[in-house]
């Protein structure tokens, strides 16, 4: 195995790991941390923090950075909504970051689940914000309507990597689709914020970024995060490169240039992390 | 009170680590919280802290190895 960067070190504590994995999975509920191997789980958890991923562990798309499980998904649970917000509120957490397996099998891609957990959310845990990051839906506007009209604070959509790497990356993803959903989202609700994230480290030129990043800026987009790829395993995507912390930092500061409102970009940045943060800091 | 310390299953699909660094020795103090090792996994490098307190009597691993989740990789007494 190559030797990691020192730059790619987390810390881990494995009885406050085991404490909030126990009661995620006494209530039935699954994490985007634990499913997809996030690396800052361990730190998440400490800080009694975590990402829901609703409508399922399984997904129906099979992209190549991606750890979640691909396969035949279960039934919608109705009572996962409520379970969601009781978790979030025994965690005690003030920002609620919501997330889901993509959906195409369900005519509404899930929407309808997404809202009934922001609803959820805002009868248990009054107070907290929500931020949800959700699939493309297929584009469908009329999915998209439903999530907005439940009112999250943050609509997430992530772009994951530039338009040149989508068919080795996001096979079953069209760019363009996914630009659209960030820009609909802001011409619908210009009050709720956007935001989306993409993985360097594929082989991504820093041109192709930024002409990314123009092109999220142009759909109005809020909030950009950045972070390295890491690979799940030998199974998926190569890696092509780690990217130093100096060169994420160049990228932040180009796209504070360029007028997004907020920017994370770091090694271990992932678009969930510090979600918190980032929408206080606004 | 002796307390064996395992390799910990860092994520889901994890069959093993290899131990990267050790950062206490036998013989050396730790306190519950504190880094006792560098694991090395795919994708990085997780600082392990230690569940409890008392005096490193063993370690069972060297650095550069390879340790399957759940061997014992350190004993604590304490």
């Amino acid at each position: 195995m190559e030797r990691k960067p020192a730059w790619l070190k987390v810390t881990y504590n494995q009885q406050e790991v085991e404490q909030i994995a126990g009661m995620m999975q006494a209530m039935g509920l699954h994490t985007v941390c634990r499913e997809a191997n996030c690396p800052n789980m361990g730190e998440c958890y400490k800080k009694h923090t975590a990402t829901f991923m609703i409508l399922g562990s399984r997904c129906t798309r099979n992209c190549r950075f991606c750890n979640v499980t691909h396969g035949r998904p279960e039934p919608v649970d109705p009572a996962e909504p409520q379970h969601v917000a009781d978790a979030a509120k025994a965690l005690g957490l003030r920002h609620v970051v919501v997330t889901c397996v993509t959906r195409d099998d369900l005519p509404d891609g899930g929407a309808g689940q997404f809202a009934a957990t922001i609803s959820a959310i805002r009868r248990t845990v009054p107070g907290a914000t929500v931020e949800v990051l959700i699939s493309d839906m297929q584009g469908r506007t009329d999915s998209l309507d439903t999530v907005i009209a439940a009112g999250p604070d943050v609509i997430n959509h992530n772009l994951e990597t530039v338009p040149q790497l989508y068919a080795q990356v996001r096979p079953q993803a069209v760019y363009q689709r996914s630009l659209d959903v960030l820009r609909y989202v802001k011409q619908k609700a210009p009050h709720i914020l956007t935001k989306t994230g993409i993985m360097v480290g594929l082989g991504e030129t820093d041109e192709q970024i930024y002409a990314l990043m123009r092109d999220v800026r142009a759909v109005g987009c809020d909030i950009l995060t950045i972070g390295q790829y890491l690979q799940p395993s030998e199974r998926h995507v190569a890696l092509q490169a780690y990217i130093t912390p100096e060169k994420f930092a160049e990228y932040k500061q180009k796209g504070e240039e360029m007028g997004f409102r907020y920017v994370a970009s770091g090694p271990l940045v992932r678009s969930s992390y510090k979600a918190q943060e980032a929408l206080r800091g606004l | 009170m002796k307390t064996e310390i395992r390799m910990p299953r860092l994520n889901a699909d994890m069959k093993d680590g290899m131990l990267a660094r050790w950062n206490k020795q036998t013989g050396d103090a730790v306190q519950q919280g504190e880094i006792l090792c560098e694991i090395e996994t795919d994708k990085v490098v997780s600082e392990i802290e230690a569940s409890c307190s008392g005096t490193v009597a063993q370690l069972c691993a060297q650095e550069g190895d390879r340790v399957p989740v759940g061997q014992v990789i350190a004993v604590v007494e304490g």
